[in-house]
């Protein structure tokens, strides 16, 4: 097989090359640590003024549970001040996020329930953490005003019993998919195909066009050795990617084959895919444009950061023909639910015919000549 | 008896990129056997020829029989009969030499046992033996250009095509160059179709050379019959302080004179019996108001017929294609 001197020729290159294999692993290792740490999934630590003009019994109810907060779910810290004008310019000045100002009739409007109110000075330019200071404050203003605790339930009152069926996944772990599947992109930009391109760059290829290898041989050959090399790069992101975020792995040999078939699968339709868009190219800025656009448009509808139903349609659409979104799918239920073929069966059969197609059509456009 | 067929056959050769015509209705034969050069200036059309002779590109029309297969039809069937060493660089840096070889000829599907044997003795012979096993990327040019022609000879071709194969070499290099090549010819009865626009380098080694110009041949022979071609056997260059109008017409009027050119402040005169005539021609060229600051003398070389032919010593070059979208670095694909 003349193809295999194709293969050979493109790994013994590799193997000169380490640096990019290396920050190919990096990249999505650092991806998972800056997106697990910086997108928590809970708000915390928002600095909130706090100024209690009220000496009354819930005022003073308000301020413990404001504490229970802040020692609990931490979503904010309170800064204690003494002056509503204080408060308000520190929110203004960047210092705080809020200013929480509890007026000196608060209890006794509670008493005799003439509108009680606080008043709460967000910086609305972050609505995020607005967002999160307003419903972590409504919830402690909730709690203070019931006087007892029931002693029996009451037995009309429907209660909401929720069920885990799986174990916690916490946010870092739920990106260990994407880190993946953004590893294996990495791997189809800097093989296959780019390799083609880059010597077409340097005149290279007029060397093996003028040999009898088919244009079979030629993308057959890229494609294998882009799939060696990018599926070691997934498998060290994936073991580096558990390993850090502490995810187990109690599905045996069947759940790692699986995770690797889905692994393959993924990278030879990237490869293909790839050959497909730039298999005319003949400049590496090309390929780095593409790289960055397609990077956005195949990573982020894919699922691997927000759940595919919260899209618009427009945008669930084009997820339905997104390889990632079939591969990150996959990898999710495979890592995190345990082994379930029946449940990844579709992703399987898309990513099995994606693959087909357009390594068909990646080798039925592949010019052979100049 | 039947004839041994043409290496190579052309007829009526043609490729257009768009408007500019880059090779136009070229025809001529190649024997079996024969050391063929293909001269002309920077832009004349020899790589876009030799590029469809390897199948590379595909002719706009005419036909092409290399090997006695069809390069449009039988493309495989050409690619496994030649053997091409293209003008740029083409081996690949982060392999080393021997590598570079092997894999050639594993895309040839040569066993491995004889693919050692040929390997061992091309790097033998063009020197490379001791740096075999070093990484391209170490080599210098001369170095790399040597391991190119040993390695399109791995799979024993029966037509060596070679574009401009010394460009850039220094003189060192390219005689190490030559003499490969003419060793290989010997041993394996190769056809060697050669482009180069160095005149000695096609005087010295091609049986047949053609001159091309804006892609039409414009002089076909042996380097003996072009020169004889031409009138005037000898060749007088005077330096001159200066030429007035009328220098030409009136030194041609001179019976022993056959042509004459003229090129910035030198004259080229073509006469016969250059050594007798250069100082009554001296003298005629005084007469008529020339201050000579240097004379020459020399018989004719290819590179005056080369001139003869193709008029100017330097030509301005077609504008090469740069990308509107990602500017300039991408090698030029046109000539």
């Amino acid at each position: 097989m003349k193809a295999i001197a194709v293969i050979d020729r493109d790994l013994r290159k590799f193997r000169r090359n380490p640096v990019i294999i290396a920050m190919s692993v990096i990249m999505p290792i650092v991806y998972l640590i800056i997106l697990g740490n910086s997108f928590q999934g809970k708000i915390k630590g928002i600095p909130l003024a706090v100024v209690n003009y009220d000496s009354g019994q819930y005022a003073r109810r308000l301020m413990d549970n404001l504490r229970a907060v802040e020692a609990g779910p931490k979503t904010f810290f309170i800064i204690n001040l003494d002056n509503q004008k204080a408060a308000v310019d520190g929110v203004r000045g960047g210092r705080y996020k809020g200013a929480l100002i509890i007026p000196p009739d608060f209890t006794k409007r509670i008493i005799l329930t003439t509108r009680p109110e606080v008043g709460l000075f967000t910086d609305n330019t972050d609505a995020i953490s607005s967002g999160a200071l307003n419903e972590a404050v409504s919830g402690a203003l909730r709690e203070i005003t019931s006087r007892y605790t029931p002693i029996r339930e009451n037995p009309s009152e429907v209660y909401l019993r929720s069920e885990d069926l799986y174990r916690t996944v916490d946010y870092d772990q739920s990106l260990v998919p994407g880190v993946v599947i953004m590893a294996i992109f990495m791997g189809t930009m800097i093989t296959g195909v780019f390799n083609l391109v880059m010597d077409r760059f340097l005149g290279v290829d007029e060397s093996y066009l003028l040999t009898p290898l088919t244009k079979g041989d030629i993308v057959t050959g890229l494609v294998v050795s882009g799939l060696f090399i990018t599926t070691l790069l997934a498998l060290i992101v994936f073991v580096l990617g558990v390993l850090i975020t502490g995810i187990p792995l109690s599905g045996g040999i069947g759940q790692c084959g699986a995770i690797f078939m889905v692994i393959i699968l993924t990278t030879l339709g990237l490869l293909s895919m790839m050959f497909i868009f730039l298999g005319r190219a003949n400049h590496p800025r090309i390929v780095g444009i593409f790289s960055g656009f397609m990077n956005v448009i195949l990573f982020f509808p894919s699922g691997a950061v927000y759940p595919i139903a919260s899209f618009p349609g427009w945008l669930k659409t084009f997820a339905r023909i997104n390889p990632e979104a079939y591969a990150v799918d996959a990898l999710k239920a495979l890592i995190f639910k345990g082994v379930r073929f029946h449940a990844i069966a579709g992703d399987i059969t898309f990513l099995t015919l994606f693959t087909l197609i357009t390594m068909t059509i990646a080798i039925m456009t592949f010019k052979r000549t100049l | 008896m039947r004839e041994k067929p043409f290496a190579i056959e052309v007829s009526n050769l043609t490729k257009s990129f768009g408007n500019l015509i880059a090779v136009d209705s070229v025809s001529f034969n190649v024997g079996s056997g024969e050391f063929f050069g293909f001269l002309g200036p920077n832009g004349a059309g020899k790589t876009t020829l030799i590029r469809m002779l390897t199948t590379l590109l595909k002719p706009t029309k005419g036909s092409a029989i290399v090997a006695s297969h069809d390069v449009e039809r039988e493309p495989a069937a050409v690619r496994n009969s030649i053997g091409v060493v293209p003008q740029a660089m083409t081996s690949d840096m982060d392999l080393t030499g021997w590598e570079n070889m092997d894999i050639y000829g594993r895309f040839y599907g040569i066993p491995k046992k004889q693919r050692r044997e040929r390997i061992v003795y091309l790097l033998e012979t063009v020197g490379l033996s001791a740096r075999a096993h070093d990484l391209v990327a170490t080599y210098s040019g001369g170095m790399r250009r040597r391991l190119e022609i040993a390695r399109v000879l791995v799979h024993r071709p029966a037509i060596l095509f070679l574009d401009e194969p010394t460009l850039g070499l220094d003189p060192q290099s390219r005689r190490v160059v030559w003499e490969f090549i003419q060793k290989s010819r010997g041993e394996d009865s190769l056809t060697i179709f050669l482009t180069t626009h160095y005149m000695d380098e096609a005087e010295a080694l091609c049986d047949r050379v053609a001159i091309i110009d804006y892609g039409r041949i414009i002089a076909i022979g042996s380097p003996d019959e072009l020169k004889s071609q031409i009138p005037g056997n000898d060749i007088i260059i005077l330096t001159t302080k200066g030429i007035p109008p009328d220098i030409e017409p009136k030194t041609k009027a001179i019976p022993y004179v056959h042509n004459v050119k003229i090129e910035g402040d030198t004259i080229r005169v073509y006469v016969d019996n250059g050594a007798q005539n250069v100082a009554d021609l001296i003298e005629e060229v005084k007469i008529i108001g020339v201050s000579i600051e240097a004379v020459e003398i020399h018989r004719q070389s290819l590179e005056d017929v080369f001139i003869h032919y193709t008029g100017r010593s330097i030509r301005e070059e077609e504008a090469k294609k740069v990308s509107f979208l990602v500017g300039a670095g991408v090698p030029s694909k046109l000539r």
